[in-house]
């Protein structure tokens, strides 16, 4: 924890001298050249290029967006239904009518993995939606304030990052049901502080910097300053933990499925068909290896995409966003 | 060092309370009555009643907070609803089982996870490094429930290692020993794979600092670079990293604790959301909070001897 109090490291220092005062409007593919002055953005027109031309980053996005594909058309992909089984085929072996087995219901397994795909991904999105725009704003403000408003949300930040992320989730979803929408709020509860963190660090170096001091002087309203200019500036680091979040959202995820208390049965989710096929590990253990590399699968890809941004947009903050994410 | 000890104790005795506070209000998170939902649809007024007597929630609840916060300083935290027992005696009876789990757990993650940490970015960019890192990306990408899962089927079953199930110490202590391995094992993969990860990164920051290349300037011996300058003053943040992972592995130690149907502080916790046990899932979340906040503090500590700068600020 003094780890946060000791000063950032300065974010990529090269481009400190051109900040921009005017940023161009926020592209999540393209984020780098919010920190570069229009004309910097010109004589360099390969930077887009080379951060596409990352294999994490771009294996990451393509195996994501399969993975999106798979979720949107699943009514179109999966082979059977999966809800309704044939018990006359229960426990079957993998057959060209079942390319991935049946599980004890008869169901086909290759099509549970499918619709299962949606659950976690809709958590995911959802997750990083919410607890991007509350802890960015949260962690801005902070940051920006600071004084006592700074001095009690680490305070805050401090308790809430004392509860163990997924065993938080667990307590809330014990208590508000499990519901797609109280496993959202739950996981995203877990994990605001955590980008709050890496917000108020960023911002904290941001702060000083010349740029801000010209809005001042030009006589911009602080609320303003903070819209335009701070946060827009402090967002790469942020997308990047943001990543990471929906990588441990989607474990998360899984982990509250497996243990009974995720998206109830008999919708498919990642987690409860490897609680299914634990039943059966020994005699069809492709049942729940199979889901469990679903899930590897997506959170490598976007732990993948993680890095890969941390490596193109700043190097600096490495050390910073990944400890704070867990 | 006395100022820094007494700023670190400070703010452990904030943090404390803190989580007192936000344990209470997570109960009160439950959507309608706290009793009406521990006892079920079916309960009868009368028992809803008395219970909501029992637990005090006929009372405002500011009163109700500050009776909590009372209760919770002298160690009392309810009664199971299910056993009647207290609910912190309950939780203690399985603090041992968890103890040994996460101590050994945290002990494998620690052995393995620092030292490749090191020799990956020492050899940054080599076939080492590669190798450790794609490891790693998937010790922290595939699920801990399932590593665990696919760790008894093939060390227990196929290859008959390791009993499956289960963890009897009643039969003596190598027993206990033989069934605490596996899933110490598996929960020091998966923490092992986060503190390789950020303790490269550590690694890297400090190897990339210009007294280093100064050192390699003059000729110190790589090996001295490496153990005496670079480790030493990267020792921090490998700390830091250690320290952040504690609260991660107790969350995975309920799930590794459940897949290997082990008793602990995890499954317990469980079989209390299952039976709508709130006051037990309330002292168990306390508990775990509790220590967080306790090892946490004591790694607060440990900065200020590792690093001397750190006492003064």
């Amino acid at each position: 924890m003094s780890e946060e109090r000791s000063s950032p490291a300065p974010l990529a220092e090269a481009s400190l001298a051109e900040a921009p005062l005017n940023v161009a409007p926020l592209n999540v593919l393209n984020v780098a050249p919010l920190n570069v002055a229009p004309e910097t953005m010109a004589r360099r027109p390969g930077r887009f290029a080379r951060q596409l031309s990352h294999p994490g980053l771009m294996g990451g996005m393509i195996v994501l967006l399969l993975m999106m594909i798979v979720a949107l058309a699943a009514p179109w992909l999966a082979p059977h239904s999966p809800l309704v089984g044939d018990l006359m085929v229960a426990q079957a072996s993998p057959s060209l009518k079942y390319p991935l087995g049946t599980d004890q219901f008869g169901r086909c397994v290759l099509s549970r993995l499918i619709w299962g795909s949606r659950v976690s991904l809709q958590v995911a999105l959802w997750v990083v939606v919410l607890s991007l725009s509350i802890g960015t704003l949260i962690g801005a403000v902070a940051g920006y304030v600071g004084g006592w408003v700074e001095r009690m949300f680490t305070t805050l930040n401090d308790i809430l990052l004392a509860f163990p992320g997924f065993l938080l989730a667990l307590a809330i979803v014990a208590a508000r049901g499990s519901s797609l929408d109280s496993i959202v709020l739950a996981v995203s509860i877990a994990y605001v502080p955590r980008v709050a963190v890496v917000m108020r660090a960023v911002v904290l170096t941001i702060r000083p910097r010349p740029f801000i001091e010209a809005s001042h002087a030009i006589g911009m309203s602080g609320l303003r300053i903070l819209f335009r200019h701070v946060i827009p500036n402090a967002m790469p680091p942020v997308i990047v933990v943001a990543t990471v979040s929906a990588a441990t959202a989607i474990l998360a995820e899984a982990g509250l499925s497996f243990l009974g208390l995720g998206v109830q049965p008999p919708t498919p989710t990642w987690g409860n068909i490897i609680a299914d096929g634990q039943a059966m590990l020994v005699d069809h253990p492709l049942v729940s290896v199979a889901a469990g590399l679903c899930i590897a699968v997506t959170v490598i890809a976007l732990n993948l995409m993680g890095d890969g941004l941390r490596d193109t947009l700043d190097p600096q903050m490495r050390r910073q966003t990944g400890a704070r994410m867990l | 060092m006395a100022r820094y000890l007494a700023r670190c104790l400070a703010q452990l005795l904030v943090t404390v309370i803190g989580v007192v506070t936000i344990t209470f209000f997570l109960m009160r998170a439950i959507p309608g009555d706290p009793a009406t939902y521990m006892l079920g649809d079916f309960a009868t007024a009368e028992s809803v009643a008395a219970l909501r007597a029992k637990l005090g929630l006929d009372r405002p609840a500011i009163e109700q907070y500050f009776l909590f916060v009372r209760r919770a300083a002298t160690g009392d935290l309810g009664n199971s609803v299910v056993t009647g027992q207290a609910a912190l005696t309950e939780i203690m009876q399985s603090v041992p089982w968890s103890v040994s789990l996460a101590f050994w757990g945290m002990a494998i993650a620690i052995a393995l996870g620092v030292p490749l940490g090191v020799v990956s970015a020492n050899r940054q960019g080599t076939w080492v490094d590669t190798a450790v890192m794609i490891i790693a990306l998937g010790g922290i990408s595939f699920p801990v429930f399932w590593i665990g899962l696919v760790a008894i089927l093939g060390l227990s079953h196929w290859a008959g290692l390791f009993p499956t199930l289960g963890a009897s110490s009643a039969e003596g202590f190598w027993t206990g020993v033989h069934h605490l391995t596996l899933p110490a094992l598996v929960l020091g993969v998966s923490v092992a794979a986060y503190i390789a990860r950020l303790t490269r990164s550590a690694m890297l920051e400090v190897l990339g600092q210009d007294y280093i290349r100064v050192a390699r300037a003059m000729g110190v011996p790589e090996r001295r670079i490496l153990y005496r300058l670079a480790l030493r003053n990267a020792l921090v943040p490998i700390l830091a990293v250690i320290s952040v992972t504690f609260a991660w592995a107790l969350g995975n130690a309920i799930l590794v604790e459940v897949v290997f149907s082990r008793p602990g502080i995890g499954s317990t916790i469980m079989k209390a959301v299952l039976s709508r046990d709130y006051q037990l899932v309330q002292a168990g979340l306390l508990l775990l909070a509790t220590a967080v906040v306790l090892v946490n503090t004591g790694f607060d500590i440990l900065y200020g001897v590792v690093d001397p700068r750190l006492r003064t600020r």
